[in-house]
């Protein structure tokens, strides 16, 4: 493992993912009861050892739902950053390479674009899709394209300049290999690091989105949902609205960590 | 200086009278290391050196020798990092191991000051340079803001700098390079300390300009008596300024003593290498004269613009406004005859490089370029063909092999591109270019990163000649490297010319340099062409003024011939 993952931060940020990684995975397996059953008798219990984390207004079981909702969740940050990613990248590596008119057209349009704050954005497209996870996605991914577009161009940017590109374009290699093969490869690090960063975000607006009823609908078990529906329930029992809030913060904290890990480990100044 | 501020420092007083005869700086058994994750690493082992009261001590090293490390370890400023196993360093007698953070405050800018490499980074940009100076007068020497003022305007008076009051009020960005290294000495000098250390104060100056440093270093070293050790890789600059020298060698003093017995009666192995090294214009290193004169490239009034079109001249059609327009390069013609090394040398920004880019097709021209049959009138018109027959290699041998890409990459790029040889044979062909450039065959598979500086410009090399280009165009290709790099890199050059009879283009500031191995030698100064001529005329009645001073201000090595027969023997 490169050294730059041996730093407690980057260990936090790596053990964090793992276990986000794996209740994303093998979560709805885990669960030890059905997160959808009713329990009348036990609504609003706190921690005990027929319910590890409790119950919730409903008496269904935290950790059932919790583990339930894993997938949706963190898979609703992982694909909505993935889009946002390829749209973003591909617009800007466009701009960096086309340079010239191109690029000043597209990048006042970001501008404008990134003028507007990025949860408003989301909401906004969602206002207009209508509510739903792929609508919430969609929107996600189209907020973070214009920031990803900014860091691709000035990613291909700095390399474009660099003499092994200039070597290749005095030696007249094409256009599409000059990209791909020289400018590309050295460019990608700083947009790997900031997709792993913005999967935090995307989490955590979906999670948003979830509780202000924009995303994921009842009776999904989406953690963003869950804080929602318990809200009105939290002071009779804090934990329903406390646990699905601190594996929100959880997730977020270890794409966020890990990407900061990865930004030093792809830096040759830091790693070698 | 006036008697008052003396007096001012008792401490300081004492300290110099006390210890009259003794030498100013004296270092002795001192060793340093930097602890890194793979184990300690020595930086500096058991030195001894001694400057007396006076006396310039050169410090002579390759990159990663110990040099730099010496300088911090004297002003205490070492990074957290570094161990120091043993030894003393003594200023005036007195130990610097032993100050406190505190005491070394009072002791740097006041008692040691020191002159970067770098005038542009080493004055803060945001601060006008009076300022700059004033403060440390203010700090060591407790004067008022006036008082500063006053001081600092006739510290730069001595600099010879001509309207020094103009110039406490600029910004460093409204300074030439050369002004801004005499503000920097003149701050150096401010506070009369015992020891300056110079830290290659010429290597980021023009030719012209440091020259002008150098004289002006000679003369203030006369009218203060000032201590100064001063590092440099340059030896032939270092046995024109220095009393004694000392050598290192990977972290060893390997030699010292005075100048010219150094230089003349080397006794290290490592010395004789360096010397030996050293360009001198009278050992011709060069391929043979070519015997035709037919031109293999001929440039025709090529210009190169660098301010874009107007407004008005791209959508009104006016006429250019000539005052306006920044010219890259303007009106070159020359020529180069296959087999033949041009070499062209000027000054930073004096187009150079323009004429490399133009001609491999990275920037755009007018005018006309002929190679052999093909006729090009701008960028656009630059063929495959073209490009196949003029390759260019770099300055920088870091930034111009893809650090993604293994050397066996790199190097067959240039073979699938132009199909020189058959795909079948293209790794054997990468292995037998490696050859050429004498590295080994097992360097096809490594990572750029994982080669030294002089490797990779060989690599680089390779890419270019793997074309098999009739006209390969050397951009400061040895500008990067270490002296000992730089002869072995040129050396090679030579031979790969001896054996294909490639036409070159050698781009250079080193005039000893390319007087060693250009047949004929250009001159090119705000973008013009001011002088071309054969080497054998370079000392000519008739040479342009700016080659003479071109010329004139570069350091020739003292008396090297008697050393030179002797390496002949070996």
């Amino acid at each position: 493992m490169p050294k730059s993952f041996l730093a407690p931060n980057a260990l936090v940020g790596v053990f964090l993912l793992l276990f986000t990684l794996a209740i994303a995975i093998a979560g709805p397996w885990l669960a030890p009861y059905n997160p959808q059953a009713f329990d009348a008798l036990n609504r609003l219990q706190g921690p005990s050892m027929t319910h590890l984390l409790g119950t919730d207004q409903f008496g269904r079981d935290l950790l059932s739902r919790i583990l339930n909702g894993a997938p949706t969740t963190v898979l609703f940050g992982v694909f909505a950053t993935l889009l946002g990613v390829s749209i973003g990248a591909v617009i800007g590596v466009v701009a960096g390479v086309a340079g010239g008119w191109v690029d000043n057209a597209i990048m006042r349009i970001l501008d404008g674009l990134l003028a507007v704050p990025e949860l408003l954005f989301t909401l906004l497209i969602v206002t207009v899709l209508g509510g739903g996870m792929g609508q919430a996605m969609l929107a996600v991914a189209v907020a973070f394209a214009p920031g990803m577009a900014r860091i691709s161009r000035s990613a291909v940017l700095s390399v474009r300049t660099r003499d092994y590109v200039r070597a290749a374009v005095a030696r007249g290699e094409s256009g599409i290999y000059i990209v791909v093969r020289e400018v590309l490869p050295n460019a990608l690090g700083p947009i790997i690091v900031e997709s792993t960063i913005r999967v935090s975000f995307a989490i955590m607006i979906g999670a948003t989105l979830g509780f202000l009823g924009l995303g994921a609908q009842p009776p999904s078990t989406e953690w963003g949902l869950m804080v929602a529906e318990a809200r009105q329930f939290m002071f009779r029992n804090p934990w329903c609205v406390a646990i699905p809030g601190m594996f929100i913060a959880m997730s977020a904290l270890g794409f966020n960590l890990f990407g900061d890990a990865l930004r030093d480990s792809l830096d040759p100044r830091r790693s070698h | 200086m006036s008697a008052t501020h003396v007096n001012s420092h008792p401490a300081r007083e004492k300290a110099v009278v006390f210890n009259a005869t003794a030498p100013r700086l004296s270092i002795r058994n001192y060793s340093l290391a930097y602890a890194t994750s793979n184990g300690p690493v020595k930086a500096l082992n058991n030195i001894n050196l001694e400057i007396a009261p006076g006396e310039t001590h050169g410090l002579v090293g390759e990159s990663g020798s110990g040099k730099s490390s010496m300088a911090w370890s004297i002003m205490r400023y070492l990074p957290s990092n570094a161990i120091e196993k043993h030894g003393a360093i003594r200023l005036a007698g007195q130990e610097l191991l032993e100050m406190s953070p505190r005491q070394m405050i009072d002791i740097r800018g006041q008692r040691i000051s020191m002159v970067f490499q770098d005038p542009s980074t080493s004055l803060n940009p945001t601060m006008r340079i009076g300022e700059q100076i004033s403060e440390v007068l203010m700090a060591h020497r407790g004067l008022t803001k006036a008082e500063a003022r006053a001081e600092a305007e006739a510290a730069l008076a001595r600099t010879g700098i001509t309207r020094p009051k103009e110039m406490l009020d600029r910004y460093p960005h409204e300074a030439s390079g050369g002004e801004k290294q005499r503000v920097v000495i003149a701050t150096a000098f401010a506070c009369e300390p015992e020891l300056i250390i110079f830290d290659e104060p010429t290597t980021a100056l023009d030719i012209l300009t440091a020259r002008q440093i150098l004289d002006l270093f000679n003369r203030l070293r006369e009218e203060t008596h000032v201590s100064a050790l001063y590092i440099s890789h340059d030896l032939g600059l270092v046995s024109r300024i220095a009393d004694k020298v000392s050598v290192l060698h990977h972290g060893d003093l390997v030699e010292h003593g005075p100048v010219n017995e150094v230089f003349n009666n080397p006794q290290d192995s490592y010395t004789k290498r360096l010397i030996s090294a050293v360009p001198h214009p009278d050992r011709w290193l060069g391929v043979a004269k070519p015997e035709t004169s037919a031109p293999l490239l001929s440039l025709d009034k090529v210009s190169v613009r660098y301010s874009p079109l107007t407004f008005k001249e791209k959508v009104l059609k006016a006429k250019p406004d000539e005052d306006q327009i920044f010219w890259g390069a303007k009106d070159v013609s020359l020529s180069v005859r296959p087999g033949e090394l041009l070499g062209i040398v000027g000054e930073s920004g004096s187009g150079k490089s323009t004429i490399a880019k133009a001609l491999t097709g990275l920037n755009d021209f007018t005018g006309a370029v002929k190679f052999g049959d093909i006729s090009v009138k701008g960028r656009k018109e630059i063929s495959r063909d073209y490009r196949r027959k003029v390759q260019i290699v770099f300055q920088h041998p870091d930034a111009s092999l893809n650090p993604r890409q293994t050397i066996g990459t790199i190097l067959s790029r240039p073979l699938h591109l132009y199909d020189v040889v058959p795909a079948a044979e293209i790794k054997n062909r990468v292995r037998e270019l490696l050859e050429l450039v004498r590295l080994p065959a097992e360097y096809a598979d490594r990572l750029p990163h994982q080669l030294s500086g002089g490797e990779k410009q060989r690599v680089a090399i390779a890419r270019a000649f793997a074309a098999e280009p009739e006209l390969v165009i050397c951009d400061e290709v040895t500008a990067a490297l270490d002296v000992s790099v730089q002869a072995s890199v040129t050396e090679l050059l030579v031979n790969l010319q001896k054996d294909t009879g490639t036409a070159c283009i050698f781009i250079t500031h080193d005039l000893n340099l390319i007087r060693q191995i250009a047949h004929r030698i250009a001159v090119m100064q705000h973008g013009r062409l001011v002088d071309l001529f054969d080497r054998e005329d370079a000392q000519a009645e008739d040479r342009n003024p700016y080659t003479r001073a071109l010329l004139d201000a570069v350091p020739v090595q003292v008396s090297l011939g008697v050393y030179e027969t002797e390496q002949n023997d070996e």
